[in-house]
């Protein structure tokens, strides 16, 4: 056989070359590819370790099929989803307290989802230390989705689909084949671990490609005064556990501390996406952002003001709590609550 | 692109996977993986008495009465000491549970098992840990004995459940008189050492056992003995304590023995 001549070699390698770069390049900015656990400019390291369960295609596909399969839940009528929802910043939109199976109610407000990597533990209590752990609290609690981690398991493994995804994203696995805890839990927290909201217009102004009305100017100072000694830059809490003057009965921190002065303590929420996460505190109490700001301004009150960095927060005025509002709405991530990556209808 | 120098880039990419991965396995094992075996088997008493499940009703000391449902417990972290005070230490692995036992018993199997990875050599003490240590008690999903589907593990409270009791007793004052004792929450777990009535020899051609009795009345006796009435229910790390204080003097050895390995 003739050598082929130098030139088309070159044309061949040239081609493939192009073939393989658009291959690379379209991962990379291709909208539907994975999402990856990033690192925002200005923000700590977080303290998920990633290394032990990184995710993947199949993996992150699977977490997301999982979250949005009401099938987990004791009657099937429940989903992870049915409590946090996208439009809403994935906290559960309207409602005070979380509605589970056969319409009964939590004590608690289900919270948005995302930067979930930064977060050292979870719940309003921190009763949960690790997030891989955290999807067990709903699964098996009565008013939310009523099951046992074995049942859910078995409903898995006896699916038509199930076990050919989790054998794509994990491997074929052992003895009891390619559906265990680890890999349930862990291809759930592949889906929640990657949620990052970090594109607000907050987020777009500090890196100088958005700009701020006067209020909105005006509302971030008076917020960094007033707010921020316990709401901290840029992830806007310091995971703490405080109390910031509700009254109530519920123990908060303390039951799980087993520390009488953690009692009414919760942990500081972050306010990303705060505009769209109402109702507001640990029991969903209050509607709108208007009754959040009057509850620091009047509704504190003085056998409550124990905690020293409350003091600053109780002393905002009346324009000052309308511009902290007009700044609280910069903090809406619009392109993290449309990501189709983390929508329903990818999930299917 | 040569046959020669595509040949050469694959050996590269299998050397490149091999190091990364002989890197990820060494970065995983704590201890010795090719050390020695040690059998642990153990008795469960009451009192005098071996403990039966279910219906054989057992009167303590103290006047209280109980039978006996559920026994179940973890143990871990074990180590032996040398003549020297010097410590060889069980296998490790973060990517499983070699070294976490999870002993039932209601499952006779559980109560005779091997922990691996002691160095050869003559030892005078054996150490455990009642319990899960605090760094696997919050690292995530994990596999094997530390499975959270195996139903010790506290949802509401992220942790393993070191110890459950559960029985029924007359005293009780709940429906069906029900006892339930599950304890966990890290300080609750316990370090127990118990030195060996004779030197515990390790080599690769002996098999060698360490014989244990758990004896669940010295440990609701110990100290002011834990009456039935008014704890019939302790679910909860700070309740849990009571117990912990006490099951971590209910172990003692019973006896050594080696055999040669066939
Ligand atoms: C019935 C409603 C409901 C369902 C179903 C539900 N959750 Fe939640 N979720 C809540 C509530 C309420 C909280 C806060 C509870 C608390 O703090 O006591 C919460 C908290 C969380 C948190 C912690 C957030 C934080 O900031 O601490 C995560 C993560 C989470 N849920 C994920 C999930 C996953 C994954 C599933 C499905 C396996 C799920 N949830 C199902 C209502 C629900
Ligand atoms: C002492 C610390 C502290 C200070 C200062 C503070 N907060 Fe809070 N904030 C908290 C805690 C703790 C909670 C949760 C309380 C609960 O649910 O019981 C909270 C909850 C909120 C919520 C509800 C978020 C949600 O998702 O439910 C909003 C909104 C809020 N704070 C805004 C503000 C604003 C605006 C200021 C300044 C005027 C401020 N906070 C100052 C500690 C603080």
């Amino acid at each position: 056989m003739p050598r082929r001549p130098p030139r088309r070699r070159l044309f061949a390698a040239f081609a493939l070359l192009l073939v393989a770069g658009g291959a690379a390049g379209a991962a990379c900015w291709w909208p539907s590819r994975t999402p990856q656990l990033h690192r925002p400019a200005g923000w700590p390291a977080p303290v998920y370790d990633i290394q032990r369960n990184p995710p993947t295609a199949a993996g992150f596909a699977l977490g997301r099929k999982l979250f949005y399969d009401p099938r987990l839940s004791q009657d099937g009528s429940i989903a992870c989803a049915s409590c946090h929802q996208q439009f809403a910043a994935f906290a559960h939109f309207d409602h005070r307290v979380s509605h589970g199976l056969h319409g009964a109610n939590g004590t608690r407000n289900a919270p948005g989802l995302f930067n979930l990597a930064w977060q050292p533990d979870f719940m309003w209590d921190g009763a949960v230390a690790h997030l891989e752990l955290q999807p067990l609290a709903p699964l098996t609690n009565p008013v939310e989705m009523g099951e046992t981690l074995p049942a859910v398991l078995a409903r898995l493994r006896a699916d038509p689909d199930y076990p050919r995804l989790f054998a794509r994203a994990f491997g074929p696995g052992g003895d009891e084949g390619p559906i265990d805890s680890q890999r349930f839990l862990r291809a759930l927290t592949q889906f929640l671990v990657t949620m990052i909201s970090d594109d607000s217009r907050y987020d777009r102004y500090r890196a100088g490609r958005a700009t701020f009305s006067d209020a909105e100017t005006r509302g971030l100072a008076a917020f960094r005064t007033h707010c921020s000694a316990c709401h901290v830059e840029p992830l806007f809490t310091d995971y703490r556990y405080r109390r910031n003057g509700l009254r109530g009965d519920d123990a908060g921190r303390a039951a799980i501390s087993g520390n009488a002065a953690d009692r009414g303590r919760f942990r500081v929420p972050s306010l990303r996406n705060v505009a769209l996460t109402a109702p507001y505190m640990h029991d969903g109490r209050f509607d709108t952002l208007e009754q959040v700001l009057a509850h620091y301004r009047s509704g504190v009150p003085d056998a409550l003001r124990d905690e020293p960095l409350l003091r600053e927060a109780t002393s905002v005025g009346a324009a000052e709590a309308e511009d902290i509002i007009a700044f609280l709405q910069t903090l809406t991530d619009e392109r993290f609550v449309h990501d189709r990556r983390f929508s329903e209808a990818a999930s299917r | 692109m040569t046959a020669a120098l595509r040949r050469r880039r694959v050996r590269a990419v299998a050397i490149a996977a091999t190091g990364a991965a002989s890197l990820l396995l060494a970065a995983c094992h704590g201890g010795d993986a090719s050390g020695l075996p040690l059998r642990v088997e153990i008795s469960h008493r009451v009192g005098t008495q071996p403990l039966q499940l279910g219906e054989t009703e057992y009167t303590l000391d103290d006047g209280d009465a109980l039978r006996i449902d559920r026994l179940r417990y973890y143990l871990s972290n074990f180590r032996l000491r040398r003549h020297d005070r010097s410590w060889s230490a069980a296998a490790r692995s973060d990517s499983d549970a070699r070294g976490y036992v999870l002993v039932d018993e209601a499952q006779p199997a559980s109560r005779s098992f091997e922990v691996a990875g002691f160095a050869p050599g003559e030892y005078e003490g054996v150490e455990f840990l009642i319990g899960v240590d605090a760094a696997r008690n919050s690292a995530g999903a994990q596999t094997g004995a530390l499975d959270p589907a195996l139903g010790m593990f506290w949802t509401w409270n992220s942790g393993y459940i070191f110890l459950k009791l559960e029985g029924r007793s007359p005293q009780a004052t709940t429906p069906g008189q029900r006892v339930s004792w599950h304890v966990g929450g890290s300080p609750n777990a316990r370090t127990v050492y118990l030195p060996l009535p004779r030197p515990l020899r390790l080599a690769p051609d002996i098999v060698s056992t360490v014989h244990l009795h758990a004896d669940v009345a010295a440990a609701l006796l110990a100290g002011e003995p834990l009456r039935v009435a008014g704890h019939e229910a302790l679910m909860d790390p700070a309740g849990g304590a009571a117990i912990a204080d006490r099951y971590a003097t209910a172990f003692r050895v019973d006896h050594v023995h080696h055999e040669p390995r066939r």
